[in-house]
């Protein structure tokens, strides 16, 4: 079931009426059923993987609370993670693995048929899986157990977030399960701006960008490099609008019952350096990365070497984490490599002292933006080619710019001279204006426009949005990207 | 605070009053003529409505299984190229009605790739009538036409998308949105204007943001203008049913170039499976309101059951054919309609067909033989076509 679909639309009133009929003390066994109802109308058998899942994690980390010697309690949480791990190994990465290893045995001279397993990548693995492993290991580093089956089967399925996150953390989720929080309206006004933002994030900015994002990343030798460009930036708002929409229609969703999930954005692309972008961007995912795999690692605890170490398997296994390819591999690995680079910059910065003096500068501070930007939008290159030949292609277009500004023309750029979909010379006003809006959105934010925006605005918002929604929703829209995730 | 203050259920109000006001000035309406996208549907349309015309004796109804052996006769027939978005005759039936009955008709084509039964109706309902009526309407169908079950609904066709926007369809609501979802969407559509009409409203804003573009910042000028050809490279899945003017051509053949194919079988089989009976009898419904419609109207029905090959009727599910078959027969009983069984006819063999279930050009050649025969022969098919027979003189170039 989609948020942007009719199924949606009468499921989420639906849920939202009996949970507000329903006495508090079947709320959780409403919102489990509704949960379990929602994942399974896509394919119910793999409503077992993730109650097999549940079950197991639900009997097994107690055991790890109860254990008095430090040596098993690592050792049940190690057996934990396996499992999580292998169950997601085995539905997300057994074909990456087995290409890998018939492109290996290919190089010793051995011909190596793959068996075809016939496995679809269950909705939402990635982050059920992560949710598990978070809470088992905050057992083990001494937080206490959920003790009802009901509300730890919920905390992963909760269906708001069930498909694509935010990741949550269960010691802010399970705790709002025992509020017997009355009825408000603000709970609907609020809920509902947010699911019709997340609507309009989606459907009128991301899957118009998609189809020139689609176009360039699909035929790179039919455009120029200053074309290039415009899809790769086009590619960033793409992925921004795409996610920051599917997490405001899950916060909104989980709004209207009352519980609050973590924010996973804050206005990624006005971050001033690569560090500053992982603070903003897909926030329960970096938080996550932090704190269950760069610390567990040694984080920046082992001097500098090892700090770099730790930081470039981090964010290489992020990369991973977000699909079984090579590009996203490579992804995370840039990500990994620009951190240290970062890190790098810093500290000669400060050898040379002139840095203080740098950072309260403005020019330094918008020039940071803009080049932390451009870095993050070559990673993107990666993230959105199909495979590392057209991430190739396209890098290489991309650095032809010097030469292609040299001798600039207009009629070097294919945007111009593709009239149909409009969506494609539209991008020279739209990649600016969205450019600009974010910080006009910062600005109102930091005069904390958005605490209490002014009555009149909201309610005209709301109607602009429906009208425009109701005009421009497709037929059908394409899945949120995070979904294959 | 009450919901009367909740600014969500306020917006909710306010909506409903634009969409209202939207609805009272018809924003963005577009003319039902007026097609953003050619397809087939939009070609033989903008034909047919055209005034050179004129009125047409025979439609030709059917999906491709008429379209394909209809245009291919012609084009062995007049020994050129046919173009198939400005042809729509049957140039070789014409002559070979006129050989056996003496009577020179004028024929229009109305075959369209994947037209369902709906289609069809929706065609007869909303543009056979007036001055435009038929004396006889030749509806070829195929098993294919009445248990595709990669159709998800009679609303997801090309030719519905055109044909529904020429009238009211609510009085079917029930067969073309059968599901819930699809009620609850097609209610919504009725409900609130800016969403029943989002297509015309959308194609407006395309439009005047295209102008608007076209002024600010026009396409600078090259020797290489851009394409159809390249955007659909770029593009494969945008607009995808688009034809243009001169792109889709029904060349002359000889008998050696016709040769069998069946590759289509395995389409065929994914078409064939689970067979949704609901779909049948909605589409049967279809057939025979269609059927209503045309007699009402004084338009005589001419229905064929098309000849298909036995490997592709052996992909059905046992029983189908002839549920199918019974079922055709007894349909153009009741409604008086005249009834050409050709389904599993010894007139046709293998090499008639230029796959499992189309005809080619030789097979169409046969096909329009038998048809003229027989609708010489006979008496409702001439008795319709007499201007001088005065319980159908009453009715021609009359509305109903």
């Amino acid at each position: 079931m989609l948020f942007n679909s009719l199924q949606y639309l009468v499921f989420l009133p639906t849920v939202f009426l009996l949970f507000w009929l329903t006495p508090h003390r079947f709320r959780v066994p409403l919102l489990l059923v509704a949960s379990y109802v929602f994942y399974m109308s896509w394919r119910p058998i793999y409503g077992i993987l993730i109650f097999g899942l549940t079950l197991a994690n639900f009997l097994l980390v107690p055991f790890i609370e109860k254990a008095v010697e430090q040596k098993n309690k690592k050792l049940i949480l190690g057996f934990t993670v396996a499992l999580n791990l292998i169950v997601l190994g085995i539905f997300k990465y057994a074909y990456f693995t087995m290409d890998a290893v018939k492109s290996t045995l290919g190089v010793v001279g051995i011909d190596w048929s793959a068996p075809h397993l016939h496995i679809i990548l269950p909705l939402g693995i990635s982050f059920f899986v992560f949710e598990f492993i978070h809470y088992a290991i905050e057992v083990y580093r001494g937080k206490p157990v959920v003790k009802n089956f009901l509300d730890f089967a919920l905390f992963p399925s909760f269906f708001p977030t069930q498909i694509a996150g935010p990741i949550k953390r269960y010691q802010d989720f399970v705790p709002q399960l025992h509020i017997p929080v009355k009825f408000k309206w603000e709970y609907v006004d609020e809920g509902m701006q947010l699911i019709l933002m997340g609507l309009a994030k989606k459907v009128l900015i991301a899957d118009n960008l998609a189809l020139v994002v689609q176009a360039g990343f699909t035929h790179p030798e039919q455009f120029s490099s200053l074309d290039m460009w415009m899809i790769t930036y086009a590619f960033a708002f793409q992925i921004f609008f795409d996610f920051a929409g599917y997490t405001d229609i899950a916060r909104g969703s989980s709004l209207l019952f009352g519980y609050k999930v973590p924010i996973n954005f804050n206005l990624p692309y006005i971050a001033s350096n690569v560090s500053d972008f992982w603070r903003r961007w897909h926030i329960s995912l970096s938080t996550w990365l932090r704190d269950y795999l760069f610390i567990p690692l040694g984080g920046s605890r082992g001097g500098k070497w090892l700090t770099y170490r730790n930081l470039f398997i981090t964010m290489a296994l992020g990369g991973l984490w977000h699909g079984a390819a090579f590009h996203f591999l490579a992804w995370g690995a840039y990500q990994g490599i620009v951190l240290i680079i970062h890190r790098e910059y810093e500290a000669a910065m400060q050898k040379i002292g002139v840095h203080e003096k740098l950072l309260q500068s403005k020019v330094y501070h918008w020039a940071s933006v803009v080049f932390t930007f451009h870095v993050v939008c070559i990673g993107w290159v990666f993230f959105r080619a199909d495979d590392m030949k057209i991430a190739g292609q396209v890098l290489t277009k991309l650095f032809e710019v010097p030469t292609a500004l040299m001798h600039f023309s207009a009629s070097q750029l294919a945007v111009l001279q593709i009239r149909d979909p409009i969506i494609f010379p539209a991008l020279v006003l739209i990649l600016p204006t969205l450019m600009v809006s974010t910080f006009v959105v910062n600005w109102l934010n930091n005069k904390k426009f958005y605490q209490s925006p002014p009555w009149a605005v909201q309610v005209t918002v709301m109607v602009a949005l429906m009208c425009l929604l109701t005009i421009f929703t497709p037929d059908s829209s394409p899945r949120f990207i995070y979904f294959q995730f | 605070m009450g919901i009367l203050r909740s600014k969500f259920f306020i917006s909710v109000a306010l909506f409903a009053v634009v969409s209202s006001l939207l609805a009272i000035v018809r924003f963005g309406n577009i003319a039902p003529t007026d097609f953003p996208i050619r397809t087939w549907t939009g070609w033989a349309v903008e034909d047919f409505l055209s005034d050179k015309k004129g009125r047409p004796n025979v439609v030709f109804l059917g999906s491709s299984l008429v379209l394909v052996p209809v245009a291919g006769v012609d084009a062995d027939y007049l020994k050129r190229p046919i173009d198939g978005s400005h042809h729509h005759q049957s140039q070789y039936f014409e002559d070979q009605f006129k050989k056996h009955s003496g009577i020179q008709v004028k024929t229009f084509n109305f075959g369209l790739p994947g037209e369902m039964p709906s289609d069809a109706f929706l065609i007869t309902k909303f543009l056979l009538k007036g001055e435009k009526r038929p004396d006889v309407i030749v509806y070829g169908v195929g098993p294919r036409d009445f248990m595709d079950s990669l159709l998800p609904s009679p609303a997801a066709t090309d030719p519905y998308q055109y044909l529904s926007r020429f009238g009211d369809v609510t009085s079917h609501k029930h067969l073309i949105a059968p599901e819930w979802d699809q009620r609850l969407n097609f209610e919504l559509g009725q409900l609130f204007y800016p969403y029943g009409h989002n297509y015309d409203i959308s194609v407006t804003a395309d439009r005047t943001v295209t102008s608007a573009l076209d002024k600010i910042l026009p396409a600078p000028k090259t020797d290489k203008p851009y394409t159809i050809a390249e955007r659909r490279l770029l593009f494969p899945q945008y607009k995808q049913m688009e034809i243009g003017a001169a792109e889709a051509f029904f060349r002359p053949t000889t008998p050696e170039q016709r040769t069998f194919d069946n590759a289509n079988m395995k389409e065929y089989k994914k078409r064939y499976a689970h067979l949704n009976w609901r779909t049948f009898t909605h589409q049967m419904k279809f057939l025979a309101d269609l059927m209503n419609t045309a007699r009402d109207r004084g338009t005589q029905v001419i229905l064929i059951s098309m000849p298909i090959t036995d490997l592709n009727r052996d992909l059905l599910e046992k029983g189908t054919w002839d549920s199918y078959k019974k079922s055709l027969k007894v349909l153009a009983q009741s409604k008086g309609a005249s009834y050409l069984d050709l389904g599993d006819s010894k007139a046709f063999s293998i090499t008639d067909f230029m796959d499992t279930v189309h005809l080619h050009s030789g097979g169409g050649a046969k096909l329009l033989d038998i048809l003229a025969e027989k609708a010489a022969g006979d008496h409702r098919v001439m008795s319709a076509l007499d201007p001088t027979n005065s319980s159908i003189a009453g009715l021609k170039g009359g509305q109903l």
